[in-house]
């Protein structure tokens, strides 16, 4: 330091000209503040373990294509998840604590549509052996098995049956949720990878199942394929379809004459898909369940959706028989039930009531009570309970045949599945390299309710090198005194004479004012959203940060170790730690 | 131009005289006024400075000390529980040789609570080595701030003048308003020398060795030593030009006198009167004034108060386990003086408590029936 020391005047004071940042103060403390991300409860939730705060924060900021990029890394999906997924991640949502929970699913949806035609930077590692992998069925599961497979750098030959890719996505969810546009972008984002692709022909009959032997390993995700039956007289009838069917033919391009009044039997998504189907075909529809609403497995927003297009819900009735009346119209008769205690799965029984019953007449009915798994093409040892039977590491009986999806035991929604593909990935890289005996999964986790990430284990797969794991942060950890109050924004939907016309999608997605708003509300809980809170209240002015390459740099030779960044941080991002 | 104001408008008056281009201040009764005045006037665009409204006294100061350090003139004003948040910066004020002017309204320190006239709040800060100046009345009020300027920017010391709360702060009086055009001969515009310097950039106030701090310590002794004759030179620049002086001290009817009154503030108006009646009864009496604090002004004390028996010094002040503070800087003034006189301490007027000329004749009495010296201050309470 260069002091100037005046005597020349009984007035003078001491003055510097050099600078103080020879002293390093950083040595008085005690503390030093670390960057530390937690994982945020909506990404804990999200099956398929996306990076939602991180994505919500470049999308907010315009940098759509990171944003893009970033969901790339582990869902190859955003564009159909963004429109169809149950998005568990809102139910989660800290906000919803505070105020109204953010609308992380149109915020997908927004990221994917602004998107459109970007190339992203997503490529393949090296992978000397290349090994060859078979993915039967082009659902969901298996797309992202092929997906996350050729990005672990593996040969991939996917077989379909139908002449299409796309699975469920294609043939079971009608096109005025999910634009067949919008599926095809997406698959030929993944088959860009380059992908062996084998349609038309269906392993088990065409192809024989030993063909599959030359693999180095398979992963099986052929779905259901079979509609469950009511069992009551009269179901085989000419006027009453199979809801799968009728979405198949709808979705084939078909428009199907089902009559002026159509009775859905069944409360899940696939009757709501129909019931909706149907009403655009131009019947009037009366949805029967034998539960309540309050019990309806369909996607809530889907149940709100069907009754604002005018969709009768009758609850608490069973069919127990179906006849044809002279005028060729149909009658059913139904018991009535009520509910009384609680089934396996925590949902209330329906028990008849005696002797009371109600008869309805239709044009047709459409059952859409379920579907079971065809497992008439693998071999028996493969099964158990009328699905495939898969340890946790999603391995069959054969520990070269993997499986996920809707085939095996899980939850039968398109986020599941696609999760199942992404640890089915990670499980067959493993086979394949001979480590299946470490516990990998545990270290890859995000959270507690089984997500995994695909970042994380591609930074770990090959030195071992596991990053840290990322505790789920809590609401009363972060700082809501730096938030203000706002209102959840909603997508502007097609009104509903327009909508009723035809197929034409109902979701109108968010306008790009309405997707800043919506981004700037998420917390980003336990993720840096470069708020500059830290930056600002900091004393001494020793934080800088880039939010550009995202990162976060504190000068620890002048760090005393104050606390006040921990503390002004709303999202629990700085932590003191005590140095030793 | 004479108008009709109380102290604190006069003390804002002043401060628009001297053309002062940056005042930092936060409101507190009952200084206010000046605050309230200050603003007023710079959203007319009668003030041509800069009122700069702060969230506390301590960044009052703080802001001044700055400001001052750019080469402008500063004013601040506070009061009470304000000049004692502001203690820390005062001793920087001083050290960094900042000629800042600031008016203290004299009020009580918490707790208990109140808003009543009591010096203390200026007196407890003695040793920030501030310059200090009681003030009788507005007029006064108006003048020293003046005076103050001249004093500060010659010395490179900060100035503090004390105005009692209500009696002087809020009590309206005529007073006599210079013309712009002498206070501007007075106190012409200054550009003070510029320790920050955009094109040098430098930090005051880095750390110092023992040896170097003693020294800066001592070359600022010598500086507030010298005020004794500067605000003397001061003043009989304001008289001549004004027509009105003060004097560092003001002997009242004190050449033949035996027995002295101190006062400082506004209490010396009414003791002017007491002494009157107490003359006109046969009595020996005069009367002090004390105007300049700090420095202490020794040798004219010292001077004024040759000869004489007895004094009974009026403090609005205790410092708690020693007596009136007044009383005790004077008894060490005059402690070196040959068959110096006995000296009473006084206490009367604390918490706002009215000192009537009856107060002050009882107390002329009671000192004049003494014999004996006596240490321990003298309450003087309704029943005394």
């Amino acid at each position: 330091m260069d002091i100037k020391y005046d005597f020349s005047s009984e007035f003078a004071i001491p003055i510097s000209y050099g600078s103080s940042e020879v002293i390093e103060t950083g040595k008085w403390g005690f503390e030093k503040p670390e960057t530390a991300f937690m994982t945020a409860p909506c990404q804990e939730t999200c099956p398929a373990g996306n990076a939602i705060p991180q994505f919500l924060y470049l999308a907010g900021e315009g940098r759509s294509k990171e944003a893009l990029e970033a969901i790339l890394k582990e869902n190859p999906f955003p564009g159909v998840c963004g429109r169809v997924c149950f998005h568990p991640c809102e139910n989660n949502c800290h906000r919803g604590q505070y105020d109204e929970v953010v609308s992380i699913s149109a915020m997908e949806r927004y990221i994917f549509d602004v998107t459109s035609n970007h190339h992203p930077d997503i490529h393949p590692i090296s992978n000397a052996d290349s090994k060859q992998v078979a993915v039967v069925g082009s659902g969901p599961a298996g797309l992202s098995a092929a997906y996350f497979l050729r990005l672990l750098g593996y040969r991939v030959t996917l077989f379909e049956a139908r002449k299409e890719l796309g699975g469920v996505m294609r043939w079971g969810i009608p096109e005025y949720r999910l634009p067949k546009s919008i599926l095809k972008e997406e698959i030929e984002r993944i088959l860009q990878l380059s992908i062996d692709v084998k349609t038309g022909e269906k392993v088990g009959k065409e192809i024989p199942f030993e063909e599959l032997d030359r693999f180095n390993a398979v992963f099986l995700s052929s779905g259901t394929g079979l509609s469950l039956s009511l069992g009551i007289e009269g179901e085989d009838l000419k006027k009453v379809w199979r809801g799968g069917d009728i979405l198949d033919r709808i979705n084939s391009g078909d428009k199907p004459r089902i009559g002026k009044e159509i009775i859905v039997i069944g409360g899940g998504n696939t009757a709501m898909d129909v019931a909706r189907s149907a009403l655009r075909l131009g019947s009037r529809v009366i949805v029967a369940y034998r539960r309540t609403r309050a019990e309806m497995p369909a996607i809530e927003d889907e149940i709100r959706e069907a009754e604002e297009e005018g969709v009768r819900f009758e609850f608490l009735l069973l069919p127990v028989k179906i006849s044809v009346l002279k005028n060729r119209r149909i009658r059913v008769k139904f018991q009535r039930m009520r509910l009384r205690g609680w089934d396996q799965s925590n949902r209330h029984k329906a028990i008849p009531i005696k002797g009371e019953f109600l008869t309805l007449e239709a044009d047709g009915l459409i059952k859409a009570v379920g579907e079971g798994v065809d497992l008439s093409w693998i071999p028996e040892t493969l099964s158990k309970n009328s699905l495939i039977n898969v340890n946790s590491s999603l391995t069959t009986s054969n520990p070269k045949i993997f499986a996920g999806g809707d085939a095996i035991d899980q939850p039968r929604t398109i986020v599941t599945a696609i999760a199942s593909g992404k640890k089915a990935a990670i499980s067959i890289d493993l086979y394949l390299r001979g480590c299946t005996s470490e516990d990998v999964f545990s270290k890859i986790r995000v959270g507690n309710k089984g997500a995994l990430s695909m970042e994380a284990y591609l930074s770990g797969r090959n030195g071992g090198n596991w990053s840290e794991l990322k505790e789920v942060i809590s609401y009363p950890q972060l700082n809501t005194l730096y938030f203000e109050h706002s209102k959840r924004v909603e997508m502007s939907k097609l009104n509903r004479n327009k909508a009723l016309k035809g197929f034409s999608e109902v979701n109108l997605g968010l306008t790009s004012d309405e997707a800043g708003i919506s981004a700037s509300r998420c917390f980003s809980c336990g993720t840096c959203n470069y708020c500059y809170n830290c930056y600002f209240f900091c004393p001494e002015g020793l934080i800088s940060l880039d939010p550009l390459h995202q990162t976060k740099t504190v000068d620890l030779d002048h760090c005393k170790g104050c606390g006040t960044c921990a503390k002004v941080c709303p999202r629990y991002v700085v932590l003191m730690k005590e140095l030793s | 131009m004479k108008e009709f104001m109380t102290g604190n408008h006069a003390v804002a008056r002043a401060v628009r005289l001297c053309r002062t281009p940056l005042i930092a201040a936060y409101p507190i009764t009952p200084q206010t006024p000046i605050y309230e005045k200050l603003s007023e006037w710079e959203a007319s665009g009668e003030l041509k400075g800069i009122m700069m409204r702060t969230e506390s006294e301590h960044s009052a100061m703080a802001a001044c000390i700055a400001a001052s350090l750019t080469g402008v003139r500063t004013f601040t004003a506070t009061s009470s529980q304000g000049i004692a948040l502001m203690h820390e910066m005062l001793h920087f004020a001083a050290g960094c040789r900042v000629p800042v002017v600031m008016a203290n309204v004299n009020r009580l320190l918490a707790a208990p609570w109140g808003f009543w006239a009591d010096q203390l709040d200026s007196l407890s800060q003695r040793d920030t080595g501030w310059i200090q100046l009681y003030c009788e009345n507005g007029q006064e009020s108006l003048d020293t701030v003046i005076q103050a300027y001249k004093i500060a920017e010659q010395v490179y010391l900060p100035v503090m003048l004390s105005l009692e709360a209500f009696f002087v702060s809020h009590f309206m009086e005529v007073v006599d308003l210079p013309e712009q055009e002498r206070v501007d001969r007075f106190l012409p515009p200054i550009d003070l020398p510029h320790k920050f310097d955009i094109d040098k950039p430098g930090f005051l106030v880095p750390v110092v060795s023992s040896e170097l701090y003693r020294k800066y310590k001592h070359m600022a002794q010598i500086s507030v030593d010298s005020v004794k004759e500067i605000a003397v030179r001061v003043d009989q620049e304001f008289k001549k030009e004004f027509g009105r002086g003060y004097g560092i001290i003001e002997p009242v009817m004190l050449d033949d006198a035996e027995v002295v009154i101190v006062t400082a503030g506004s209490i010396t108006s009414t003791a002017r009167l007491a002494i009157k009646d107490l003359r006109k009864q046969g009595n020996k009496i005069g009367l002090l004034k004390l105007r300049l604090f700090r420095p202490f002004p020794v040798e004219a004390v010292r001077v004024a108060l040759r000869g004489k028996k007895k004094i009974a010094v009026i403090d609005r002040n205790i410092s708690l386990g020693c007596g009136g503070i007044f009383c005790q800087e004077l008894r060490a003034a005059l402690v070196h003086s040959p068959d110096h006189p006995l000296t009473y301490s006084y206490i009367a007027g604390i918490g706002g408590t009215d000192v009537t000329p009856e107060v002050i004749q009882k107390i002329a009495l009671d000192v004049m029936s003494k014999n004996e010296p006596t240490d321990a201050p003298i309450w003087v309470m309704e029943d005394y």
